[in-house]
């Protein structure tokens, strides 16, 4: 699964638009200026869509942090 | 460029990326993009957009009610408001419709979609016939090129109301920044094409050895299909030309004869079959059809030619040739897109070809009557005055878009066109000409201020179309006995330089009008006593 995870953080930092590096599995989700809210429903939604990783919607809105979202992801 | 995207659901993230390369109107929300508009004092206003794309979502517009009589109340409501609030100098572009939504799926009536589709199809399709200034968004297209499996996303609709997958929105921000392109860009006019190889595979004038690839199979089928996408062209006003090294025998062989060819002699605007290099050809017909080397494009398959053209022309724009004839076709549609497109075609445009080939005509019958005035005299030119209330479009298209023969180039939206129309104080003369060859359709216009002490033209305009007859003379003499027969006994008229308008300099003195102003930055004013006139030399007729 470790690969996967890349994958993940890699789809996260093109969709944020920040350089490859950025984003690690301990940023937290209010630490990153360009993760808004809107960015946020982007990540989850594309998460889904290209890499098919579902994140239940009620536990979506509610991260805090990538380590959380990888969890959720079950990666 | 100012732009702003409205919509009914959320399209900030593809705003976000519009951002990147545009300046974009940062919408509060979504959802009340009718009321942003109609509100004079919104932020929407303040900012200014000269294009504004209105991006719907039916099935919330209808607020998901599937009957058609309430559909059409919400669609008749939605452009009815729309309508209140356009302004003349903002673009708009509204969306076509695709419905979406799961309970389409078990709608028992198959038919249903399609037809609440049509709903908001047709009152879009009016919308836009009767504003010149409204435009349809191919909204429709862009979901059904990705699928709306792929297009469309649940997960982002329930945690944030964006409708729109990653991809979709992606191919959304082209597809809006292609329109922002095209709403920019000067269209090119002519295209100019090679034959061999080009147009058919294989060599013409070698039939008897081999011939020529063009038929309903295999690569003659790619080819015919090329001719296929080239002549719809034609018919949306791209003017086509030959400029082909070949025996003209072996060529109008197959222009006229071929049972696979798809382009006739007819189609083209211009020839030259020849052995002369192609650069000089093409300065030829530059100078044949009136136009400016920036207006051409040359595709032709032979690499050594394309460099050639590129750099002794290198105003005209010379595409890659693709490399396999199963490509021809996508790419003569994509050299579509990149050059020739327009926002919007007026009927003009679409009989435009003929008048050009028509033109051709006319240069032949100038070299072969020998003088100048017998060619006129053979041409028999008819002008009538038309009703430019019925021809607002036309008329501000020859306002804004002329450039070589405009005495003032003055600009103006055809909303104010529509005010001076209704002003007293103004008379707006539009004419309309024809020939033996054909109609030239409306190609001059002359505004006259009658609220000055003396008469004013303010706008003398003709298309490059016409000129060189002497018909602006008879335009001219014209008006002047109309203004005189109305009780005016002087008018007076200005040059204003620019950069494209020194073939006109002249005319106000060689019609006989004596210079009473310089105007700052070379402008000159003039003025004539109707009445001690000087006959003019023309022949035209006036109907």
């Amino acid at each position: 699964m470790y690969e996967m995870k890349e994958k993940i953080i890699a789809l996260i930092e093109e969709l944020l638009k920040v350089p490859a590096g950025t984003i690690t599995e301990d940023t937290q989700i209010e630490d990153v200026e360009q993760w808004d809210s809107l960015a946020h429903v982007m990540i989850i939604g594309e998460l889904e869509g290209r890499l098919g990783v579902s994140i239940p919607l009620e536990e979506a809105i509610e991260l805090t942090g990538v380590r959380e979202l990888l969890e959720k992801a079950g990666v | 460029m100012k732009i702003a995207l409205l919509s009914n659901v959320n399209m900030n993230f593809v705003i976000r990326e519009l951002q990147e390369t545009l300046s974009v109107y940062e919408a509060e929300g979504y959802g009340n993009e009718l009321g942003i508009l109609m509100n004079p004092a919104s932020s929407y206003h303040a900012f200014g957009p000269e294009i504004t794309f209105l991006v719907e979502d039916l099935m919330e517009l209808l607020e998901h009610e599937l009957e058609p009589e309430s559909a059409k109340d919400k669609v008749e409501g939605w452009f009815a408001n729309l309508e209140g609030c356009i302004k003349a100098d903002v673009i708009y572009y509204v969306s076509d419709a695709y419905l979406w939504g799961t309970e389409l799926e078990v709608v028992h009536d198959s038919g249903r979609k399609e037809a609440l589709e049509r709903i908001w199809q047709e009152r879009l399709e009016h919308c836009v016939s009767s504003h010149a200034n409204m435009r349809i968004f191919p909204y429709r297209h862009l979901i059904e090129e990705i699928g709306e499996n792929q297009a469309f996303s649940s997960k982002m609709w329930y945690m944030g109301r964006i409708l729109l997958s990653g991809e979709a929105q992606k191919s959304l921000c082209d597809c809006i920044r292609q329109r922002v392109e095209l709403e920019m860009r000067v269209p090119k006019k002519v295209l100019l094409l090679d034959l061999d190889n080009t147009l058919w595979g294989g060599l013409a004038g070698e039939a008897d050895h081999t011939p020529i690839k063009l038929s309903e199979e295999h690569g003659g089928l790619a080819y015919k299909n090329l001719q296929r996408v080239i002549l719809q062209m034609q018919r949306q006003g791209v003017l086509l030309g030959i400029v082909s090294k070949n025996n003209e025998e072996d060529v109008w062989e197959i222009l006229s004869d071929h049972p696979h060819m798809v382009l006739r002699p007819e189609h083209f605007a211009a020839k030259r079959i020849n052995w002369d290099a192609k650069h000089e050809n093409i300065a030829k017909i530059a100078k044949e059809l009136n136009l400016g080397l920036d207006s051409f494009v040359f595709f032709d398959d032979n690499p050594a030619e394309r460099a050639l053209v590129k750099e002794l022309l290198p105003q005209v724009e010379v595409p890659v040739f693709p490399e396999k004839p199963e490509e021809l076709a996508t790419a003569m549609a994509e050299i579509y897109r990149l050059f020739f497109e327009k926002a919007v075609l007026t009927d003009e445009d679409m009989v435009k070809t003929k008048q050009y080939a028509a033109n051709v005509e006319r240069a032949k019958l100038q070299n072969a009557s020998g003088s100048f005035e017998t060619y006129l005299e053979q041409l028999r030119i008819t002008m009538r005055r038309v009703e430019p209330s019925s021809q607002v479009e036309r008329l501000t298209q020859l306002v804004n878009k002329t450039n070589q023969f405009n005495l003032t180039t003055r600009r103006y939206t055809q909303t104010q066109l529509q005010q001076m129309l209704l002003d007293e104080s103004r008379r707006i003369y539009l004419y309309q000409v024809e020939d033996r060859f054909g109609d030239n359709g409306v190609v001059a216009v002359i505004i006259v201020n009658l609220g000055e002490s003396v008469p004013m033209v303010e706008e003398f305009a003709m298309s490059c179309r016409v000129m060189g007859k002497n018909i602006e003379y008879a335009i001219l003499d014209d008006v002047e006995q109309d203004l005189l027969a109305a009780g005016f006994d002087r008018l007076r008229g200005s040059y204003l330089p620019t950069a494209k308008n020194k073939p006109v300099e002249g005319l106000y003195r060689q019609l006989g009008y004596r210079r009473i102003e310089e105007l700052p930055e070379g402008g000159v004013v003039y003025e004539i006593e109707i009445a001690q006139a000087p006959k003019r030399v023309y022949y035209v007729e006036k109907e």
